[in-house]
């Protein structure tokens, strides 16, 4: 006889109660049930059993303080592995800028924009590459009220501002799509 | 404000290279992902592990995520394969070994405590592909289809998992005969 097709001294399975109490089925023999004493003492243990289970579900888990940080640590390590970068020349030696920072710095500049709810960069690099000149797609979550025309211009000229004295990195080209209106809480 | 920004276009911005973008993602789904190693593993040291490793591989694998499923889907899949690796890479008894209060409450009374560890060694002891579904039904709450979708199988086999694991934990921890 296999785990799964033990029986109660009265011939039921025990995995017909189970499916039972687990799966708020109704009984296959209710007659029998009802007046058997192996079935009502055995579904009185799985019941209280099956309680436990969902009790162990509530348990909270607590999670790790510094959790988010080990993880991040290792993500940062990784990707500045395989970053891009763009080259400053200077007489004494080259600067690189990874593009994982550019685009850091470029989306801390747009989110700066009253209006923008979220935003991320992605540099791209031309082709063929120039070492200091690229163009940037920005992906926009703005909030609902502002002229998203006047909202992506004024984005658009800060960052073609303030981008080529943070970094030494001229952009020739800004393209910038609008992925969701979000409504801001009071 | 980023915590209003919704899974998909975090998930775009993390494609393009946005390290806050993840991060944003790591915070929103590490709980879960926690949960379901620790729940798995019973060990909070590996569970730690198991976390890192599954966001570190989702990391690596953005570029290939197509947004077929929900970015919670793709992370539980990942955990849960992971989990697994670790569970056949321990020998048996090291399974059982778990960590004698993993995730019981010690505001408990000490007869539900010990009730509650008795539910966590059964669990300990199920097969890797049956301990999976469970916690991931019990625990998680996920749906049949969803399961079938992480588990990479069928609703009937996800089903034949759970109904073995609920069995053979019952067996062990009630008194039904």
């Amino acid at each position: 006889m296999t785990a799964e097709h033990e029986q109660l001294h009265c011939g039921v399975e025990l995995e017909a109660l189970v499916i039972q109490v687990t799966d708020s089925q109704p009984p296959v023999e209710p007659a029998h049930q009802n007046n058997c004493p192996y079935c009502q003492s055995a579904l009185r243990g799985l019941r209280q059993g099956w309680g436990t289970v969902q009790s162990l579900t509530r348990e909270p888990v607590p999670i790790p303080p510094r959790l988010t940080a080990q993880i991040m640590a290792r993500v940062r390590t990784l990707a500045r592995y395989v970053a891009d970068s763009i080259l400053l020349g200077h007489p004494r030696g080259e600067t690189r800028i990874s593009h994982t920072v550019l685009g850091q710095v470029i989306q801390r500049i747009a989110c700066s924009v009253p209006g923008v709810v979220f935003a991320s960069a992605k540099p791209i690099p031309h082709d063929p590459p120039e070492p200091a000149r690229l163009s940037v797609a920005i992906r926009l979550v703005v909030a609902f009220g502002p002229a998203i025309e006047t909202l992506t211009h004024t984005v658009r000229h800060v960052i073609d501002r303030r981008v080529p004295t943070l970094t030494g990195a001229q952009l020739s080209r800004i393209d910038i799509t609008i992925e969701d209106i979000a409504e801001l809480a009071d | 404000m980023i915590l209003q920004v919704n899974d998909r276009i975090l998930l775009q911005a993390a494609q393009d290279g946005d390290l806050d973008a993840f991060e944003a993602l790591v915070r929103r789904h590490q709980a879960a992902v926690y949960r379901v190693a620790f729940r798995m593993l019973g060990s909070e040291v590996d569970a730690q592990d198991a976390t890192q490793d599954t966001f570190v591989r989702a990391w690596r694998g953005l570029e290939r995520f197509r947004r077929e499923s929900a970015v919670s889907t793709w992370l539980y899949r990942i955990v849960t394969r992971r989990c697994l690796d670790v569970i056949s890479a321990r020998r048996p008894i090291e399974d059982l070994q778990i960590e004698r209060d993993a995730g019981v409450d010690p505001a408990d009374t000490a007869e539900q405590r010990e009730r509650l560890r008795a539910v966590t060694r059964a669990i300990a002891g199920l097969p890797g592909e049956q301990r999976a579904a469970l916690v991931l039904r019990e625990f998680e709450g996920l749906s049949y289809d969803q399961l079938a979708d992480v588990l990479n199988t069928s609703v009937p086999a996800v089903k034949g998992r759970i109904h073995r694991a609920r069995l053979a934990v019952l067996k062990q921890t009630t008194a039904w005969r």
